[in-house]
């Protein structure tokens, strides 16, 4: 027992690597137990399944590691398609869908800043407040009725470029152009500073306030551009689109070795999280496994990964 | 160090009681992730005396405390209480044996009675099973005024009490418990001198009854005054005991410093040159009221007061932390309203906060990044910071601080607690205030880190910066500043010239308003 915790603990302290490893092993023991694993076909269609969570995701990180959380992101991915596919609809502008399904996921990002550092109230809170407010609106814009989506948001969501889907080159460009703004800006130091002791910075002269609000605007919009990409890949905005999603998201974070408790956190971390979770998705597809059993092991996940999160800071809460 | 370089009087060896110690300590040792805080401490407790325990901040006074008391467990070395082996291993035990610790930090229950904080855990029951309240009041009254707090209404919300009658509520749990040996630490900080008096009373009828009491203060006078011997304990080791009619106050500051000269006044003269800080009827809504005060420019000037007088309420008005709700304040003769400490550094008000652990650093980010985050957007390029210039900047506050570290790299909470706070020095100097504020500044941090840290204030004020240094600790403020002001209960009880600033008159202000 004590073995399997130091190396548990040992696990946790490589934790890019560890995740990788993770990765790795399923993906041996899917070409080995299925013949279809290995076609490019399916591969990269585990990569455009891992794409709208790793996008989301990379928001997510951030709110995570500046010692937040947001919960509201899977309802945000389904009200910003619904208001892009209303608007498309309605006004015939692809352009104007498009903008306003951004601005709305941004807007929802704003909306919880502003709960969050003005109003004061526990982000946990505040998003599953906004959680259910953004599905309620998503529901009462469409009556529960699916609305067709397509045109360059299709092209994302389910087109390729010589053979790899758009979305998931898109989610690289974003992982690196996040990962270069997180570790280079001031903006992205101050993040990762504030999670690690608020008050200490907030006395150096970091501005807690104005971060905390742009980690959560940037985390509504890039929520709010995964609920495009997934609407344009069915060519359909649901209102129950993104359902469940923010277990997904915050399990891709947690596992790519962002700490819970603010302050670390990788965004290529972040990436492969995303990648495993998507495996994981793959494997109850191709071993034929009921989909039920995908909603539990989920939540086995998430605990899996805060645990080795606990394990590694060996009990500093006592 | 061993027994033998402890300078024992001649006379204390010759009078000592002749009855075997109530608690004997030998060769306590304590470590903290490879910090030696206690190498081989020996002590003697006698029943029917007061030992005064002093020490510098971070001597090991209290951890020797938490070991006695059952709340740590020594690395090495055996307790003996009446002769026989005792070894606690929790609180709990300790106190059941007979220890009782008063801690500095004040613990009561805000929401809950005096007296059912006097009774926590040991609460009388009528025959319902329900809280007998009339007992435990009428129990409550006897024990506060054994301590010279009758005044004090045990129905009454503990938490409404101000410090000084809290932690006299503490001192009354413990007088309930009958301790044998009763650990005081610190407990007269924020005492009114009438209270002092009634708590001084309270300890000679323990002693007379019987009990070993051991008194940590700061306040020399007092540790003279109710001692019947003195121990002073530096760097974790025992370095002299005393007896306090055969000493004074110059030798036990020598004994705890190891540096006579530490609190020695570093001469300096101030040009009458431009004010760079004025306040005027600055109040701030919870503490402060009608705060008037000029700091010149270049000058190092003291901020003196008890618990809660209001010096970090002060700074915090000043650093934009909490807002005046009336009054203005001046920056080099502009008028300025802070709405937050990010618009305070822009405006160039660095702050060093009271507090390292929970205030100063940022545990997991390297020493570089420590120092870098208050200056990232003054030396940032566009929205980037600029990451090497962070390197050579914390390289030169390393040399010209003496910063103790392997790496820049490393992690800030692998470095001592001096060089740590030195860290957080060079993170507000890299910042270029042209105010620097310090909140109790040598918190915490050893003896030579200590005269680093004086050294580092008179220098910086020697090159114009100016500096506000907010502490509880006397013999620092006479070391380093050039003016003082004494905050008495949020109200200014007045400014102190260098010339006139003596312990007793800046004590004697201090207690103005109680």
């Amino acid at each position: 027992m004590q073995q399997t915790l130091t190396f548990v603990r040992g696990l946790g302290r490589h934790r890019e690597a560890s995740v990788l490893a993770m990765l790795a092993i399923v993906a041996i023991y899917l070409s080995l137990a299925s013949d279809y694993f290995l076609e490019p076909r399916n591969l990269l269609n585990v990569g455009r399944q891992a794409s709208v969570v790793a996008i989301v995701a990379l928001g997510q990180a951030l709110v995570i590691i500046a010692r937040g959380i947001d919960l509201s992101v899977g309802s945000v991915i389904g009200l910003s398609a619904v208001v892009a596919a209303v608007l498309m609809r309605d006004t015939g502008s692809e352009t104007i869908g498009l903008v306003a399904g951004l601005l709305t996921g941004l807007a929802c990002g704003l909306v919880n800043g502003v709960l969050y550092t003005r109003f004061r109230i526990n982000p946990f809170i505040a998003t599953l407040g906004t959680l259910s407010i953004a599905r309620g609106i998503a529901l009462l814009m469409t009556g529960g009725i699916p609305v067709p989506f397509g045109g360059f948001a299709e092209f994302v969501g389910a087109g390729r470029i010589f053979d790899i889907p758009v979305s998931f080159l898109l989610m690289i460009a974003l992982a690196v152009v996040v990962h270069v703004f997180a570790s280079r800006t001031v903006v992205g130091r101050e993040i990762y500073a504030i999670g690690d002791n608020p008050k200490a910075s907030r006395l150096a002269g970091v501005n807690l306030r104005a971060i905390r609000l742009f980690v959560f605007a940037l985390c509504g919009l890039l929520a709010g551009l995964g609920g495009l990409i997934l609407a344009g890949n069915l060519a359909s905005a649901d209102p129950n689109l993104g359902m469940g999603y923010e277990l997904d998201v915050i399990a891709a974070v947690i596992l790519g070795g962002t700490a819970l408790s603010g302050g670390r956190g990788s965004i290529l971390g972040v990436v492969i999280g995303a990648l495993l979770m998507a495996l994981l998705n793959n494997a109850f597809v191709l071993l034929g496994i009921s989909a039920y059993w995908q909603v539990v092991t989920k939540g086995l996940v998430i605990i899996f990964a805060v645990g080795l999160d606990g394990l590694q800071r060996g009990g500093d809460d006592d | 160090m061993t027994q033998s370089n402890v300078e024992t009087g001649a006379a204390a060896l010759a009078s000592a009681p002749p009855s075997p110690p109530l608690v004997r300590a030998r060769g306590i040792a304590k470590s903290f992730s490879g910090n030696a805080v206690l190498r081989s401490v020996d002590l003697d407790l006698h029943a029917g005396e007061v030992v005064g325990l002093l020490g510098e901040n971070g001597a090991g006074k209290s951890t020797l405390m938490h070991i006695l008391s059952g709340g740590l467990r020594a690395d090495d070395g055996t307790i003996e209480m009446d002769g026989a082996p005792v070894r606690f291993a929790s609180v709990g035990e300790g106190i059941d044996a007979g220890v009782s610790f008063v801690h500095q930090e004040l613990s009561v229950v805000g929401a809950l009675s005096v007296a059912e904080n006097l009774h926590l855990g040991r609460m009388a029951k009528t025959r319902a099973g329900l809280v007998d309240f009339g007992l435990m009041q009428h129990a409550s009254r006897a024990l506060l005024a054994r301590v010279g707090a009758g005044h004090i209404d045990p129905r009454r919300e503990a938490g409404s009490l101000r410090a000084g009658e809290q932690q006299l509520v503490e001192i009354a749990k413990a007088a309930g418990r009958k301790p044998r040996l009763l650990i005081l630490d610190e407990p007269t900080s924020s005492l009114t001198p009438h209270e002092v008096g009634g708590f001084f009373s309270y300890v000679r009828e323990a002693r007379a009854a019987g009990a070993a009491i051991i008194f940590i203060t700061h306040r020399l006078e007092e540790a003279m005054a109710l001692c019947d011997r003195v121990v002073v304990l530096r760097n974790g080791a025992v370095v002299s005991e005393r007896r306090p009619a055969e000493t004074t106050r110059g030798q036990l500051i020598a004994d705890m410093t190891g540096k006579p000269s530490i609190y020695a006044y570093r001469p300096r003269t101030v040009d009458d040159g431009a004010i760079a800080l004025s306040l005027r009827g600055v109040c701030d809504g919870r503490l402060l009221q009608g705060i008037d005060l000029e700091v010149r420019k270049g000058e190092v000037f003291g901020l003196f007061g008890l618990v809660g007088a209001g010096r970090t309420e002060l700074l915090d008005v000043i650093h934009g932390v909490h807002r005046a709700t009336a009054g203005t304040i001046a920056l080099f003769g502009e008028p300025v309203a802070l709405r937050d400490p990010s618009e305070a550094v822009r405006a160039g008000i660095a702050l060093v906060p009271e507090g390292r652990k929970t205030a100063g650093i940022l545990p997991q980010h390297p020493v570089r990044d420590n120092a870098a985050i208050s200056s990232l957007r003054r030396f940032a390029r566009g929205p980037f910071s600029d990451r090497g210039g962070d390197h050579g900047r914390t390289e030169a506050y390393r040399q010209s601080l003496g910063i103790r570290m392997a790496s820049d790299r490393q992690a800030i909470s692998t470095l001592s607690g001096g060089n740590q706070q030195k860290v957080i020095f060079a993170r507000a100097l890299m910042a270029e205030p042209r105010i620097l504020l310090l909140d109790e500044p040598t918190h915490g941090v050893d003896v030579g880190a200590k005269a680093d840290l004086y050294d580092i204030v008179t220098r910086e004020a020697d090159k114009g910066l100016t500096v506000v240094i907010a502490s509880s600790e006397v013999p620092e403020i006479l070391a380093v500043c050039d003016r003082v002001a004494v905050l008495s209960k949020g109200r200014l009880a007045g400014i102190l010239e260098r010339a006139d600033m003596t312990e007793d008159r800046i004590l004697t202000m201090a207690f103005k308003e109680h």
